[in-house]
């Protein structure tokens, strides 16, 4: 498989998305590896900003390209390939959020706190220095309505128009939410 | 950079006409990266194209068209079980005849009806 993996980065190099989509439409492995080779990185700021570093994040990562893999043949290419990936990123990632908080409402009266719990708790072992941690800690303090705001402008750098394209919302509520947002997070990380 | 300039950079790239472009890459440089694991792309791939889904299909194909063929011929059977059974009532025995459907016809007629004279 990392012959695969080697190949894929030599023969796919410089394929345009276009014809990468085209391939991956015909089953091509090759391509569609490639896209994920690409575009992996940008699913796991979203997903892991959101979700935190829990087990559970890599398969939430794998169902955003398996869904993709699906559902390539309904992009037209309008819109950037990337756009369309973190549209999918982005709904994965709420549905799992409120999945949870459906979870955790069963169970306990203080779904918040125990589902806080859990993120903190479900981070992986591998060291982080303290920025890494700060930022990580503030994230999942926020409520995840300016979480999602937070991490589409600081981690993807979309601008407050992209930002309101894939979130699907109204410019005016993503300025509305961003400046909430900065609020909540100066809040945060004065306590940090 | 410091933890002071890291949080004034986050807090800072959340004004609507602060450029956050390179935020991300900044951010990077300080050590807050996401990654999922090495063999993520692999993963992805194993769940999408299972080794032996070809195989498997062949295989499926193969079992499906034996269970066609059966079928057919238990159909086929069971007429031609049912052809004897009406032939046998219908003429009293199953001589070459009785399938024939001559059994009760002489030599003559079977000229004459062959013939027409």
């Amino acid at each position: 498989m990392s012959i695969l993996c080697s190949m894929t980065s030599e023969s796919y190099n410089l394929t345009t998305e276009e014809e990468l989509v085209r391939a991956s439409l015909t089953g091509d492995k090759k391509a569609f590896g490639e896209i994920v080779n690409r575009y992996q990185k940008m699913v796991a700021r979203t997903v892991k900003s959101m979700l935190g570093d829990t087990i559970f994040t890599e398969d939430i990562g794998q169902e955003v390209f398996i869904k993709l893999f699906f559902s390539l043949s309904e992009f037209r290419g309008e819109a950037k390939l990337s756009t369309y990936i973190q549209k999918i990123a982005v709904n994965l990632t709420l549905n799992e959020i409120k999945r949870r908080k459906r979870f955790f409402t069963m169970f306990s009266q203080k779904a918040n706190n125990e589902m806080h719990e859990f993120e903190i708790a479900d981070h992986d072992t591998e060291k982080r220095n303290e920025a890494s941690e700060l930022v990580n800690k503030a994230l999942m303090e926020m409520d995840y309505k300016f979480r999602i705001i937070v991490t589409m402008r600081m981690l993807q750098g979309y601008s407050t128009k992209e930002t309101a394209e894939i979130l699907d919302l109204p410019l005016g509520t993503v300025l509305s939410r961003l400046s909430r947002a900065q609020e909540q997070l100066r809040n945060i990380l004065a306590k940090l | 950079m410091n933890i002071a300039a890291v949080k004034k950079l986050i807090i800072n790239s959340l004004n609507p006409d602060f450029n956050s472009g390179d935020v991300s890459s900044r951010l990077e440089e300080e050590g807050i990266s996401y990654n999922f694991s090495q063999n993520f792309t692999e993963n992805v791939l194993s769940r999408l194209f299972p080794a032996g889904l070809t195989l498997n299909r062949e295989i499926e194909f193969a079992k499906y068209m034996n269970f066609a063929f059966y079928r057919v011929a238990l159909t086929g059977v069971a007429a031609i079980v049912l052809l004897l059974i009406s032939i046998f009532i219908m003429e009293g025995s199953l001589s070459l005849n009785s399938f024939l459907g001559l059994s009760d016809s002489y030599a003559e007629s079977i000229v004459c009806l062959l013939t027409g004279n």
